[in-house]
């Protein structure tokens, strides 16, 4: 049952954006979801997805996917955009009691759906593309800066690694304490929800006695390694943006600029 | 001169507490397999420890390769040098994809990056795990882990690797592959220090230690030692089960000129008790 739980999924593949150096991807994906919130009428509703469309089409991840990501929101969406619908201002079209439909309701809630579906296609597409790996490296590069505030930026990145590593070992341990206690006639199913989380107590204390096992064996066997911190420490991949990481942000720039225009000489709908 | 020679070595975890390595004195040759046997808490781990400066004795000095595990100048030398492979597959490999672990030694040791790619692909080569480089670590089998966590100790090339208990938590198969990987490495000329509760692995070492209670009980080549049955038997130690079935032949009246040690030794005795 816990195998089913997809973290940072990421689907192995060799196309344009798999390509792109992931501290690229990284600012990309802030731009964009900062122009999605941006954009404030349909024209530069209408690029920015467009731009949104073609960026997970080059992708090379199949739709189905995409679609999975965006059915765990759905609820979200759906009330969201219903409270936007009556909570707008003007002559109403459509009365109902105190539930007042207007047209910049309806506007509002066709702006709130297409940006919460465009930031979930986007930032699915970076985790789809990018390995965990590549984008803890990219993470740690990209606030290398901040370690003239002595923010322990090595430190952070190699922390990420090490729970990305143990997520798939202890989910695997989780299964079998399961499995152990249900053999030992432990109840999990039944019951209401408080009587459900107590259940998990002889699941949690193991697996925390284990993770904390772990560490100490996983602490021994960098120090067996010369780890020493950050220090010092030399990479085997070097990151270097090239041509593909170029036509990437030229790409964005102009979904930029042609945001940025409409927004400034169309007048907005909200 | 032998590789690592220690003399005298007392160990105690805490301050009060008792010895748990009682003056331990021993010598480890450039190129020997060293099997170092004995019971649950006899020290054998803490040795091993001390072997690469993870803990440094209380009394008495340890020497690799001329440099002394106190000195805290040398200490990532000495590391670097004396390899550790631990018991738990899972719990020794850093990243999630193989080849970026295997790099993680040689990372820190602060190598040019063409030359990591190169020792990276070497040592998982070495192992049998190159084609596997781009997988994940928790798809593979026990023994497939462990071989990866053996490779990422040799790229850092160390002339020692010390393994502890590397197969005990291994299927046949995967302890298999283990052993067949630690005695291609004894081949290319590196040091093995091998702790193991498995005899059968034990007598393919140049030379078997055993310990108890925090000493050395007896040592010598694993023909030798095992032909003290009676004082392995007194400590509860283990004999190769085919030393076993000869002794307990000898104590119904057969006659072994020697003591055998594997599987084939015992039957070519018996083959030729027989005819």
């Amino acid at each position: 049952m816990t195998r089913d739980i997809a973290l940072g999924q990421f689907v192995p593949g060799k196309g344009i954006v798999h390509r792109t150096d992931p501290r690229v991807k990284i600012l990309l994906l802030i731009a964009y979801i900062t122009l999605i919130f941006c954009s404030f009428n349909f024209v530069s509703l209408g690029i920015i997805t467009a731009a949104v469309v073609t960026v997970i089409a080059l992708s090379g991840v199949s739709f189905k996917l995409y679609f999975k990501s965006l059915k765990v929101i759905i609820f979200i969406v759906i009330i969201t955009s219903l409270l936007n619908m009556f909570y707008g201002t003007g002559e109403p079209i459509w009365q109902l009691g105190f539930l007042k439909l207007t047209m910049s309701g309806i506007y509002r809630a066709i702006f709130v759906t297409v940006r919460i579906i465009l930031l979930i296609l986007i930032s699915s597409c970076l985790t789809f593309t990018t390995s965990p790996t590549d984008l803890t490296d990219a993470i740690e590069r990209l606030m290398s800066p901040l370690k003239v505030f002595r923010v322990k930026v090595h430190e952070i990145a190699m922390m990420m690694t090490i729970a990305l590593r143990f997520v798939p070992t202890l989910l695997e341990e989780t299964d079998k304490i399961m499995a152990a206690q249900k053999a030992r006639g432990a109840d999990m199913e039944s019951g209401g929800l408080i009587k459900k989380v107590k259940a998990m107590t002889p699941i949690l204390i193991p697996l925390f006695v284990s993770a904390f096992r772990r560490a100490y064996d996983l602490a021994t066997a960098m120090e067996c390694r010369c780890y020493k911190g950050g220090e010092g420490r030399t990479r085997m991949k070097s990151l270097h943006i090239g041509k593909t990481d170029i036509i990437g942000i030229v790409f964005s720039a102009l979904v930029l600029t042609g945001v940025v225009l409409c927004d400034v000489f169309i007048l907005p709908i909200i | 001169m032998s590789f690592i020679s220690a003399s005298g070595v007392k160990y105690s975890y805490d301050e009060n507490g008792s010895d748990v390595l009682k003056g331990i004195t021993l010598k480890v040759n450039k190129g020997e397999f060293i099997a170092l046997l004995g019971h649950n808490g006899c020290g054998k781990s803490t040795m091993a420890k001390t072997f690469n400066a993870l803990i440094t004795p209380r009394e008495g000095v340890i020497y690799v390769d001329g440099m002394d595990t106190s000195d805290d100048e040398v200490t990532y030398e000495i590391r670097r040098n004396v390899g550790l492979v631990l018991q738990n597959p899972d719990n020794q490999l850093v990243a999630s994809v193989i080849e970026e672990d295997v790099a993680f030694g040689p990372e820190n040791l602060g190598i040019a990056p063409d030359e990591i790619r190169e020792r990276v692909d070497k040592a998982l080569k070495t192992v049998g795990m190159y084609e596997y480089r781009t997988h994940a670590p928790h798809k593979l089998s026990g023994g497939q882990k462990q071989r990866v966590a053996i490779a990422g100790i040799l790229a850092m090339k160390p002339s020692c690797i010390v393994f502890d208990e590397p197969t005990a938590m291994l299927d046949p198969n995967g302890r298999e592959e283990v052993m067949r990987t630690i005695k291609l490495l004894k081949e290319k000329g590196i040091t093995i220090v091998l702790i193991t509760h498995f005899m059968e692995e034990a007598v393919l070492a140049d030379r078997v230690i055993v310990m108890e209670e925090g000493e050395i009980l007896i040592q010598g080549k694993p023909g030798d030692v095992f032909s003290e049955v009676n004082l392995l038997k007194k400590h509860s130690l283990d004999v190769p089960q085919a030393t076993e079935l000869a002794y307990k032949l000898i104590g119904a009246g057969l006659r072994f000129s020697k003591m055998p040690l594997t599987t084939d030794d015992c039957i070519t005795f018996l083959k030729g008790v027989l005819s």
